[in-house]
């Protein structure tokens, strides 16, 4: 792998000349609590700390609304809205974010790739950036707290400035032109205060170990009663799902013209918390109560995705940080486990 | 995989639709109707090719998707049948087309049923309702390739004596059939009035003139059925290993993405458009919440 | 596709726009809406005191609007007449869905006293009764919810209802189209009683993108998946006291049976 160092500064020229090759976003404070990555007007107001965006990244390949086609009813003929092919540019995606983005990968562009999200992941570029973990945080025991694939350039913080990783070729070419210019070389102090960094944030995790075997436990436990108790607490409304980095539930409206002669095919993200997520004609729900959209949610996120090798939750905290009821997700599953004070 | 070529291959977008023509329609029971279509593109229309068991998204546009299986003989190219029930917002609209009209449809989608395990075997193919739908598509295939089965039993049961889909149509078939070893069951559960056998098809296990040891069993009905008929099957000595069902949920894609028809626990998380909607006993049996 | 049955586009359907009592602010958003004349084009108004004196009342029609709540006798014979001559009967708007502000004395006062408490001994020229939402007295085929409800439900209800059909029904809350509006969540941030948990979505939680938290004017999710009792554990946890929570439930709410159950669930008491 090709490493580089780029002193803060300089990642604010970057940033600038980033701008110039397609709408880049970054992680931007909006409210005392939360952050939300926006396009970036000013490159002062780039956020290099921060624990997790309200949105997910997910929604810049995927957005949570969009007319997939436009149509004509005599003709019937469907005439596809593909996206355009601007470049966007995500700066600051945590580790967790970027896994997440390869598990919708595995699912979005399989044996029947979708064209849409397909076309905006292909015109995408990722830069990751490193962090430290809070309370919520739990990416470590999810195996994904330090990530080898899914970003062009990685962005690990030093004292001075970052230490980059070249990710992929797309990487490189944004490297290249600023190669002595803004990017220099990494000198052994440089790994040195990496070494620290990544030591810190170890040691800051809540909890450690892995939780490989949550899955079984999630299965052999079908019935614990932590599930009655906390769905009790839960408002369904779908806050856990829709700000997570790896739902990918969506549903689809055709809206008809005034005139019945043409129309839009839309389709805008969905969650299984919700009623008509299980429901089907006769008014049949595979998913009746509310215990059981709950239980759904905990299954669907603790299962195994074989193209990361992970489960679909990476651990980015967002369904607990962003609960209203203040159901926490973590805790909820280390009680399942029998896992007791953060060890497996 | 079969070397048949599905109109997906080639296409860049996974959910356009190909425009299919209604050549005609029937009326099989109060709520249900049978529809021919043929495709309108002749390439498609020679090439288009399915499994017993998958199902198509039909669209009418400005209404919406529903999947529907599809009940005609694979066998049969340039058109396909679909039995749809008059259930809600879309299929009622479906209901009211004439012939000539178009429909869009997309697949066929879902893994359907593993004929080619089956070959060489005797067949049990168990329908309740609306579930004769798909197993009339594995029912005429086995007819149509007769030589590769050993007998064949089909037992189709309805609540009530008019809702048995395509009743007819297996009553003509009744002679034939006796001289081809196959055995057609047709029974009502809940109609004291039906001119016709009563009980539901666990009843008529003596009508069966299959091998269990030697069997395969295909059925397609409420997940409650399902539950009955196995501990029935294996209470007979059926091989478990050639028991498959299939499963409903609701769908919206058909291709493994809209994550509506999602099922299983997290061991065992699966997508019944795509990994089903057949499944098999074992996989029933040890994934809870499937049935 | 035949715009609606036996039509084929040919005849125009007949629609009716009543008001029973109401602020008249569903009807002028009926009326303002962008494409109105495309819709006039589309339809044939039989009655719409709103944009033309030639109405008449009750026409017969294929779909009548209906906003206001039942809150006086003449109300409640009007909306029987309305049904008589209507095919598809549409509530438009909170008074209609839900009762509207109007119904907030519900169960907690009689129609005497409140009449008491805000006419005093006056009298007035009609036989009042104690708001109501129109399904409490006749079938109602489909709802638009909102104070006022939206210009895009609206134009899906008739786009859809020209073609035959109706709109799916949103069946989650404000909480999700908050969430994907990308909002910080008040209740979150500051723990102030918002009720976006609760209430039906459609308005792309207009209030908090304004920074004010959800009243519930689009009232509460249907199919009995407005978990009053949820939310108001989270309000307790957070402080709010019985009363002011039942308050604002009951601005829009107060005619959903589950609440007073669900509430007492919570924080226990005789009511
Ligand atoms: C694999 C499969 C095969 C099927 N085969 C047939 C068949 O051969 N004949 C037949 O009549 N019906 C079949 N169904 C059921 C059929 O899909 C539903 O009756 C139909 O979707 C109802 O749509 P609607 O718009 O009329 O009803 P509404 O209740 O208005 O449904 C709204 C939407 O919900 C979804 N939905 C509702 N019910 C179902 C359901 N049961 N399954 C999946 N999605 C649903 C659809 O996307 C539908 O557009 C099949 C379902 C599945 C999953
Ligand atoms: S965010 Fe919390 S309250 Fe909302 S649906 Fe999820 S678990 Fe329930
Ligand atoms: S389930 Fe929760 S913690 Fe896991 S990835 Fe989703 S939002 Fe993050
Ligand atoms: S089923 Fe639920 S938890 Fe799973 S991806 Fe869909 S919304 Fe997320
Ligand atoms: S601000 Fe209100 S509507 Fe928005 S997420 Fe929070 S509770 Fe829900
Ligand atoms: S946020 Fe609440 S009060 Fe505001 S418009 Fe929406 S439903 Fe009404
Ligand atoms: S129908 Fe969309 S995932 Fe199965």
């Amino acid at each position: 792998m090709r490493y580089v160092k780029i002193s803060k500064q300089n990642t604010y020229e970057f940033l600038e000349r980033l701008k110039k090759i397609g709408t880049l976003y970054a992680p931007h404070k909006i409210s005392e609590k939360f952050f939300d990555f926006c396009e970036v007007d000013d490159v002062k107001d780039v956020m290099f700390e921060y624990q997790r965006t309200i949105r997910p990244p997910r929604r810049f390949f995927y957005p949570e609304r969009e007319v997939l086609f436009t149509f004509d009813t005599r003709k019937v003929e469907l005439y596809e809205n593909l996206p355009s092919d601007k470049k966007q540019i995500l700066f600051g995606v945590h580790s967790c974010d970027i896994v997440a983005l390869r598990t919708m990968d595995s699912k979005f562009i399989d044996d029947q790739p979708d064209p849409y999200y397909k076309s905006r992941r292909e015109n995408g570029i990722v830069i990751g950036l490193s962090c430290l973990p809070d309370e919520y945080c739990f990416c470590n025991v999810r195996r994904v707290e330090f990530v080898d694939a899914g970003f062009d350039l990685f962005f690990h913080e030093l004292p001075d400035g970052f230490l980059v990783r070249v990710g992929t070729v797309v990487g490189h070419k944004l490297v290249d032109p600023y190669e002595g210019e803004l990017f220099e070389e990494v000198c052994p102090d440089d790994t040195e205060n990496m070494s620290k960094f990544e030591e810190k944030r170890t040691s800051m995790f809540t909890t450690q170990g892995n939780w490989d075997n949550l899955r079984y436990f999630m299965e052999l436990r079908l019935n614990h009663p932590m599930y009655i108790r906390e769905s009790e607490k839960c408002l369904g409304c779908g806050n856990c799902t829709l700000t997570c980095p790896s739902c990918k539930c969506y549903d689809v409206q055709d809206i008809p013209s005034i005139d019945g002669r043409t129309g839009e095919r839309i389709r805008f993200w969905d969650s299984c918390q919700f009623r008509s997520h299980g429901l089907v004609a006769g008014d049949h729900n595979f998913r009746e109560t509310k215990q059981d959209r709950f239980h759904n949610r905990y299954q669907c996120k603790n299962s195994y995705c074989s193209a990361t090798t992970t489960s679909f939750c990476v651990g980015c905290g967002r369904c607990t940080y962003f609960c209203p009821a203040d159901i926490q997700f973590k805790k909820n599953l280390m009680e399942i486990a029998g896992y007791k004070g953060g060890y497996s | 995989m079969s070397q048949s070529k599905t109109q997906d291959e080639g296409k860049e977008n996974i959910y356009d639709t190909a425009k299919c023509r209604l050549l005609r329609k029937y009326k099989l029971s109060e709520s249900d109707k049978l529809f021919l279509f043929r495709f309108e593109d002749p390439e498609i229309a020679t090439n288009w090719r399915f499994k017993p068991g998958q199902f198509v998204e039909v669209s009418l546009l400005g209404l919406g998707e529903v999947p529907i299986s599809i009940c005609s003989s694979a066998r049969r190219m340039g058109f396909f049948e679909l039995c749809i029930r008059n259930a809600g917002r879309v299929t009622s609209q479906i209901h009211k087309l004439q012939p000539g009209s178009l429909v869009g449809i997309r697949g066929p989608y879902g893994n359907g049923f593993p004929m080619e395990q089956f070959y060489n075997r005797d067949l049990l193919l168990v329908a309740a309702g609306l579930g004769m739908a798909p197993l009339r598509s594995v029912f005429l295939y086995a007819i149509d390739n007769r030589w590769l089965f050993g007998n064949i039993t089909i037992i189709n049961s309805a609540k009530f004596g008019n809702e048995l889909l395509f009743k007819r149509e297996l009553e003509a078939m009744k002679d034939i059939a006796t001289a081809e070893d196959i055995s057609i069951v047709q029974t009502a559960t809940r109609d004291p009035d039906f001119k016709g056998l009563h009980g539901r098809a666990t009843s008529h296990f003596e009508k069966v003139n299959v091998d269990p040891k030697n069997c395969a069993v295909a059925m397609c009905g409420p997940p409650a059925m399902y539950k009955g008929m196995f501990e029935e099957l294996i209470a007979r000595g059926y091989d478990p290993r050639y028991i498959f069902v299939t499963l409903e949920r609701r769908m919206k894609c058909g291709v493994g993405k809209c994550g509506h028809c999602n099922i299983g626990t997290a061991t065992s998380w699966k997508y019944a458009c795509k990994d089903g909607p057949v499944f098999d006993y074992y996989a029933i049996t040890s994934i809870p919440g499937l049935i | 596709m035949a715009i609606i049955d036996g039509c084929d586009g040919e005849c125009q359907p007949r629609v009716g726009v009543y008001a029973l009592t109401s602020c008249y602010g569903c009807q002028l958003k009926l009326a303002t809406v962008q494409k109105i004349m495309e819709i006039a084009n589309a339809v044939s108004f039989e009655s719409f005191y709103m944009l033309s004196s030639a109405s008449k009342h009750p026409a017969d029609v294929d779909v009548a609007f209906v906003e206001g709540s039942v809150s006086t006798e003449k109300d409640l014979e009007e909306l029987y007449e309305i049904r008589k001559h209507s095919r598809i009967l549409v509530a438009l708007g909170a008074c209609s869905v839900n009762g509207g502000v109007q119904s907030w004395a519900e169960g907690e006062m009689t129609h005497e006293e409140l009449h008491a408490k805000v006419y005093g001994t006056g009298k007035i020229g009609m036989k009042g009764l104690q708001a109501t939402p129109i399904s409490k007295h006749v079938e109602v085929d489909y709802y638009l919810p909102g104070c006022p409800p939206e210009e895009d439900e609206i134009m899906y209800f008739i786009s859809a209802f020209l073609f035959g059909t109706f709109p799916e029904p949103k069946d989650y809350p404000v909480c999700s189209e908050c969430r994907l509006a990308g909002n910080p969540c008040i209740l979150i941030e500051r723990g102030e009683p918002c009720l976006g948990p609760v209430t039906t979505a459609g308005c792309k939680a207009r209030c908090i993108t304004f920074n004010v938290p959800c009243i519930g004017c689009r009232g509460p999710v249907p199919h009995d998946t407005a978990w009053f009792d949820s939310l108001a554990m989270t309000f307790k946890n957070k402080g709010i006291s019985k009363d002011q929570v039942r308050e604002r439930f009951r601005i829009f709410g107060a005619h959903n049976p589950n609440l007073e159950p669900m509430l007492k669930k919570i924080y226990g008491g005789t009511d």
